[in-house]
């Protein structure tokens, strides 16, 4: 039984991959399904915690079928639809299906076919019985929370901090980063890089003792310094990407030019080199030490932000502008209670909840066999036998 | 993993895949083939499975009784998931057990195995059913107490109740509320191992939904007021009406761990009773039957219990003294039995004793200690179910008497749909 994390060998041969589509293609295809789920349900008010689980059940989903056999937007809508089933923020299908569809051009939406939600219905099925019914997810959020309890430092920067890497784990969604690396390590990595830009150095922290080198060896165990500035990459990465509008569009939305379409180019070639996010041959699990470059690597390695690291406000827009407004951004967390989350906002629960119940018999109205009072008939002496009815003696 | 998966590919890939550039969505007749010879991976079809017979009705779907074809000495229980009249596809309460019983992993909570599905195909419009697949218990406790034949010992009785008390003090660590407590529901393996079945209408009650599960146990705060806070506000509608504690009946809804010890109390005194002891047939009847057993329902045993919804709208009898004891005394010779029911039958939710605080009792630690069921079960060789029950008793003569004991009460209020806060 496998778990649900990959290697990045794995990562380049998925159905996908053996049904012709190119790999950056596939990212692609990842990102905007992954985009949908958190457009459609941030318009929808659902929280932050269902739409990260939507969008982990469309990359597992995607390891298992190929994005030619199931259209992205389809799959990405059941996800959502799934997720707020699960993370008891239902929301009606209809309304979903409604939702994306204003955030889709027609085009787009056309992949959908006739009856949208019967697509959606019947997809369902198939996506339970991929993910194994594997309902339950974790998302980094609560890890980040409880690290940023335990450090110490300026209340302001590190609420800066901690926003920051909020905004870093709603975008890493679009990356397959949680199919590679439990939420535990990929909150430790973001709120690292986090550190890094906001400028908010952790220099102690509660339960901090002699064996501890950095803050999250208190966490997490065996990470490397090479396998966060990985992790670190392939977030950082999804921002100096090319605009996805000037790609040719991938053949599920393209019904009626499809047949002159030729197999999308790589375009996406970005300035710090996409092609680094991914070494295909040299996977870094977390317990393999890689040769270590640790000593001579600089501290801080990322070319994209040559010179000082922008402000925090300068990164509300890039982000904001793919990504959707975050959650956070709108409305910071702070330390001592979640940031802004799902409360339990439910505008009507699904109508049929309970219908299978709607036949059944009314209440028992209570039996006196022979000889047996009931137990509460006034001043009932204890009965010599008990009133239930009798099996037959075995025979 | 990957060999099964690519080898479904290939099946399929005559018919999708050609033309890379031409493949646009599958078209009908190709999803469907797609989804037929899929070979989920995850997901084994139910044909592994033999059936042998209903075992019962759960909250969602009917049991079968199945043998394991590869296994034929192991039997497992198949939980339908009933999906007919969704609109909403896969239902809410169905993915709320599942999720339920993925997470409570423990010597007396039923252990599923896996959920399976049946083939898709054009006779199901490529809609496939599924079932939860349990290990296979060979009764359950209303079963066994309805059969005379089945005589449990204090000792035996001592063991049933504390393996009940322990398996809540598990899930209610873990965050999860049963909510339909019921001798039904309290299953017993051939061993006599107790496990706690149907989570069907169950719960996590904690509003950290950061989707944190609680995997180790926490010891909560569960007899402190505070407690009530973090508690959303749930249907009242749960439990079934013998069952069902007066909190609920007079409508709160910030309800917890206190509506399944009341619960384990009444399943505790029905083990010498024989019968559930309180057996109301509406709302109403069912306080005046608490009422009468536990003394008049008031702010003064209860503090707050006035600003309950129906506080006022109920008819509660008044002036009657609390008779727990004196009237479960001549069932029960034993002093600490009676000690420990009249601490877990006490209307006020706070004051009901939790389950730590219920197995510490000297019940269950002075002469006869608990003692092994399995001895005294062997003696029976035949299932027991209630489920069975009713239908054998018809099958001789008592037609009229085998009219099934009530189950939840979503059932009775008929149109009524559990609010998901």
């Amino acid at each position: 039984m496998p778990g649900w994390y990959y290697d990045k060998k794995e990562l380049r041969s998925t159905p996908s991959s053996q049904d012709g589509i190119d790999y950056k293609t596939e990212m692609r295809y990842r990102k905007e399904g992954a985009r949908l789920i958190i457009d459609t349900g941030s318009k929808m008010d659902l929280g932050y915690n269902t739409m990260a689980t939507g969008v982990v059940y469309y990359h597992r989903f995607y390891m298992f079928h190929s994005f030619k056999q199931f259209p992205r937007y389809v799959t990405a809508c059941c996800c959502l639809f799934l997720a707020g089933k699960v993370e008891e923020t239902p929301k009606k299908c209809k309304d979903i299906i409604k939702t994306a569809r204003s955030l889709l051009t027609d085009q787009k939406f056309a992949t959908f076919g006739e009856d949208p939600k019967e697509e959606v219905m019947t997809l369902e099925r198939i996506l339970l019985q991929t993910i194994k019914f594997d309902l339950q997810v974790e998302h980094p959020y609560q890890y980040l929370l409880k690290y940023a309890k335990c450090l110490k430092g300026d209340k302001v920067k590190l609420q800066k901090m901690v926003q920051m890497a909020w905004t870093f784990v709603n975008d890493s969604l679009c990356t397959t980063l949680a199919l590679q690396w439990e939420p535990e390590i990929i909150a430790v990595a973001l709120m690292y890089l986090a550190g890094k830009l906001s400028k908010f150095e952790v220099v102690d922290w509660i339960g901090r003792t002699s064996k501890h080198i950095r803050w999250w060896d208190m966490f997490v165990e065996d990470v490397t310094m090479e396998l966060l500035e990985d992790i670190c990459h392939q977030v950082l990465d999804l921002y100096s990407q090319t605009d996805a509008n000037n790609t040719p569009d991938s053949p599920p939305l393209q019904s009626q030019k499809a047949t002159n379409q030729p197999p999308p180019v790589s375009t996406q070639r970005s300035s710090n080199g996409n092609e680094k996010v991914v070494s295909p041959d040299q996977p870094p699990p977390v317990n393999v030490k890689v040769p270590p470059p640790s000593s001579d690597v600089p501290p801080f390695p990322y070319q994209t932000f040559t010179g000082a690291p922008p402000p925090v406000a300068s990164y509300a827009t890039p982000f904001a502008a793919p990504m959707g407004a975050p959650p956070v951004v709108a409305a910071p967390p702070h330390l001592t209670g979640p940031p802004p989350g799902p409360p339990p906002h439910i505008t009507a629960p699904p109508p049929t909840v309970f219908s299978q119940y709607v036949n059944h018999p009314p209440p028992f109205t209570a039996v006196v066999p022979p000889g047996a009072p009931p137990f509460f008939s006034a001043n009932a002496p204890p009965p010599n036998q008990p009133h239930r009815p009798y099996y037959p003696p075995p025979t | 993993m990957q060999s099964n998966n690519s080898r479904d590919r290939e099946n399929h890939s005559s018919s999708s895949s050609g033309n890379h550039s031409h493949s646009v969505t599958m078209s009908m007749r190709e999803k469907e083939k797609y989804i037929e010879t899929f070979n989920f991976p995850f997901c084994d079809l139910t044909s592994k499975y033999e059936k042998v017979f209903k075992i019962g009705q759960g909250t969602f779907g009917e049991v079968f009784k199945a043998r394991d074809k590869s296994n034929p000495k192991k039997f497992v229980a198949m939980k339908k998931v009933l999906m007919d009249n969704e609109k909403e596809g896969f239902p809410i309460t169905a993915l709320r057990e599942i999720r339920i019983l993925q997470l409570l992993k423990h010597e007396n909570v039923v252990n599923l195995i896996e959920i399976c599905r049946t083939q898709a195909s054009q006779h199901n419009r490529y809609r496939s059913t599924f079932y939860l697949v349990f290990d296979f218990c060979e009764h359950d406790l209303a079963g066994l107490l309805s059969n005379v034949l089945v005589k449990f010992s204090l000792g035996e009785i001592k063991k049933v109740v504390q393996q009940l008390l322990n398996g809540l003090y598990y899930i209610h660590s873990n965050k999860i509320l049963h909510r339909d407590m019921k001798a039904a529901n309290v299953l017993i393996t051939k061993n006599g191992v107790l496990k706690l079945a149907d989570f069907g209408l169950a719960r996590a009650f904690s509003t950290n939904k950061s989707g944190m599960p609680n995997r180790q146990v926490i010891a909560l705060p569960l007899n402190c007021r505070c407690f009530y806070s973090v508690v959303s506000r749930f249907t009242n509608r749960v439990v079934t009406l013998w069952y069902r504690p007066p909190e609920l009946l007079l409508g709160e809804r910030n309800y917890g761990p206190p509506v399944d010890l009341w619960g384990a109390g009444c399943i505790m005194a029905e083990m010498w009773t024989r019968s559930p002891i309180m057996q109301g047939n509406s709302e109403q009847q069912q306080l005046t039957l608490i009422s009468q057993l536990c003394g008049s329902i008031t702010p003064q045993v209860w503090p707050g219990v006035e600003n309950l919804e129906l506080y006022k709208k109920m008819e509660l009898p008044q002036r009657q003294k609390r008779k727990v004891k004196e009237r479960l005394t001549p069932y029960l010779k034993d002093p600490y039995a009676c000690d420990l029911l009249d601490k877990l039958l006490v209307l006020d939710p706070l004051k009901r004793a939790d389950a730590d605080t219920a197995l510490n009792h000297d019940f269950f630690w002075t002469d006869p200690m608990p003692c092994d069921l399995g001895k005294m079960l062997a003696n029976h060789t035949q299932s027991m179910f209630e489920f069975l029950a009713p239908s054998r008793r018809a099958a001789t003569q008592m037609r009229h008497q085998s009219m099934p004991r009530p189950t939840t009460s979503a059932v009775q209020d008929s149109g009524y749909q559990d609010r998901v806060f």
